[in-house]
């Protein structure tokens, strides 16, 4: 931290809470590739609108088999999910790491006990449904970003990033959570990424 | 001698298998020692100071302006945000397919391997092709492996590849061209099988990751703004003009670097634009010419009348002259290009191949066919290719993942080649 970054930054970095769910949106979606150089605006717009879109997706049913694991921390992860065969790894160190961090920060109004695993359920449930059915399209034209016009024809293009936003939305809506997910996200990796932590 | 030069050779292999000495240190030092075992004196005609070094040192020079000028050009689709532009509209428009983005990755590596090579190609496509494949859920391994043999596809139409070829093994270049064309649907046939295989086995994969969000804002990018459709045309300019219009490689090159400037560039920024790619060229140019020098000095070496006349009894005694045989045996040798081995042809390989040549054991063209075929699996699977190391670890697995999976579909490539070259070459 040096003495020229800003006050508002430097609370962000201690307090994470105090950005609103739809800038992380944002600032995953600016980490993502392809987004380099796009207007911080443009983003947080579809930032938004995969945020509502994932809010009020209908309930999905997850048929993917779930497994375990414990080596989610040295591989930054808290949940994967691979299509063939269908299948939800959830990383048991990283989950506990989180129920910690949801007490320590005194953030459990926000995170019940259980709903960071309930939420990551919930979450690669989405990508399931994404990738299988017709959803993808509609997001697709929830963003809006058009990529080609020719007279009256307009082509929607995709925007990397925008459906991980909308499992995160999803998750937290049907989980009841009083915060997105990407927030504690954040406070895994601000905790995780601190100097002197070893995994 | 013979025997002893083969020892000496494998200790050669040994030293760079162990990384005890860089390639190119260890391919001059093998140099320098064949030429002493073959009888060479120190100086005068046949010498090891005047013939080996002084004239061996410069023999790819043609080749070593034409990875300059790749280089160069490769530093300018950087800049002016060319290949940026072009893999971000490939996940624009396919984006909800990880199929349709990968095969659009591998035909912008394709691209770029046509320019440049090594790293540099692997960087230009893979810095936003690599993520932005995971990130529509293209699995890791499977991301870095759509590089690399999109690399692979490009390699056969490489302008610097070809004069390298030409020169080494003294053949034409429309020799060497034509051989090239032959080779390329091999090399794209399996490329598109390896995309279309491998992201059908593994299926798509996301990760709620941890690294996906930042506590602090990232620190941008200058915006360059998406380059103009016209200027993605770039890469190709060099290719059509040397294969379509059958134009001199260096200023195929040259031209590619002109029409990339021409189309990015405000006419007040181009001389500081053009210097500054240009010095930035030498920089990614460096460890190939290094290896071009050293290569040059070894050919000098094992053409020394001694060497050829020491060598050419054991080399000629193992060496398969039926087609059937020599398919065979150079298609189960192919694991000895990798890990730096005997038969990489940016390595000893390029010596072995002076040998076969100078012993008159296989015509130059056979040999163009061998060591080409071996490129092609060199290019993609060597885990200790730097493109290799570079696209795996930037995708986050291992060089060896990234060789277990590419292997089968370049050792086939390898198979085509060496079947061709059977067929036409000897």
């Amino acid at each position: 931290m040096t003495t020229s970054e800003p006050a508002s930054l430097i609370g962000e970095l201690t307090d994470p809470a105090s950005v609103d769910d739809v800038e992380w949106a944002a600032r995953l979606l600016a980490a993502t590739p392809t987004h380099e150089g796009r207007d911080p605006e443009l983003l947080r717009q579809w930032a938004r609108r995969a945020d509502e879109f994932g809010s009020r997706l209908a309930p999905v049913r997850s048929t993917a088999h779930v497994i375990e694991r414990d080596d989610g921390l040295k591989r930054m992860l808290l949940a994967r999910y691979t299509s063939r065969p269908p299948t939800v790894e959830l990383y048991t160190d990283t989950l506990a790491l989180a129920e910690e961090l949801v007490d320590a920060r005194g953030w459990r109004d926000w995170y019940p006990p259980g709903s960071v695993r309930a939420a990551a359920l919930a979450h690669e449930a989405v990508h399931a449904h994404l990738h299988h059915g017709p959803a993808k399209g509609a997001l697709r034209q929830a963003l809006g970003h058009t990529v080609l016009r020719l007279g009256r024809l307009r082509v929607a293009g995709h925007v990397a990033g925008a459906e991980e936003v909308a499992a995160h939305a999803y998750a937290r809506t049907v989980c009841g959570l009083g915060r997105s997910p990407l927030l504690l996200s954040a406070a895994l990796r601000a905790a995780l990424t601190r100097p002197g932590r070893e995994n | 001698m013979g025997v002893v030069i083969l020892l000496v050779m494998a200790a050669g292999v040994g030293l760079m298998l162990t990384r005890r000495l860089p390639t190119a240190f260890a391919l001059v030092l093998l140099a320098v020692v064949i030429a002493f075992l073959a009888g060479a004196p120190l100086t005068g005609k046949n010498s090891v100071l005047d013939t080996v070094l002084q004239e061996g040192a410069p023999t790819l020079a043609a080749t070593m302006i034409a990875i300059i000028l790749g280089s160069w050009l490769g530093k300018l689709l950087d800049e002016t945000g060319i290949a940026g532009t072009l893999v971000r509209k490939i996940v624009e428009f396919g984006g909800d397919r990880p199929t349709v983005v990968a095969l659009g990755v591998l035909a912008v590596s394709a691209l770029v391997g046509t320019v440049t090579g090594s790293a540099p190609a692997a960087m230009l496509a893979g810095i936003i092709g690599i993520p932005a494949m995971i990130a529509v859920g293209v699995p890791k391994v499977t991301a870095a492996g759509t590089v690399l043999m999109g690399i692979a596809v490009g390699i056969p139409f490489e302008l610097p590849v070809w004069q390298f070829f030409s020169t080494a093994l003294e053949l034409p270049i429309p020799t060497v061209r034509a051989f090239m064309v032959k080779l390329f649907p091999f090399a794209l046939a399996a490329a598109l099988a390896f995309v279309l295989v491998e992201t059908r086995r593994r299926g798509t994969e996301h990760a709620w990751s941890l690294k996906s969000v930042e506590a602090k804002p990232r620190s941008r990018r200058a915006d360059l703004g998406d380059a103009p459709w016209y200027a993605l045309l770039a890469p190709a300019v060099p290719l059509v003009l040397a294969l379509g219009f059958e134009l001199a490689i260096i200023p195929s090159l040259l031209a590619g670097v002109l029409y990339a400037l021409a189309t990015t560039t405000r006419p007040g920024e181009m001389n500081k634009r053009l210097l500054r790619t240009l010095y930035g060229g030498f920089e990614v140019a460096a460890p190939p010419i290094a290896l071009f020098i050293a290569i040059g000095i070894l050919l000098a070496a094992v053409k020394l009348p001694g060497a050829v006349d020491a060598l050419e009894p054991l080399v000629k005694g193992v060496s398969p002259q039926n087609p059937v045989l020599f398919v065979l045996v150079f298609t189960l040798l192919v694991p000895l290009c990798l890990y730096r081995g005997p038969l990489n042809v940016f390595g000893l390989g390029a010596g072995i191949a002076g040998v076969l040549i100078a012993t008159g054991i296989y015509p130059a063209a056979a040999v163009l066919g061998m060591a080409t075929s071996y490129n092609q699996v060199f290019g993609v699977a060597d885990p200790t290719s730097t493109q290799t190391v570079w696209s795996a670890q930037y995708a986050g697995v291992t060089p060896q993942q990234v060789m277990v999976r590419t292997l089968p579909y370049v050792w086939a490539v390898a198979l085509g080649g060496l079947c061709v070259t059977a067929v036409t070459r000897l």
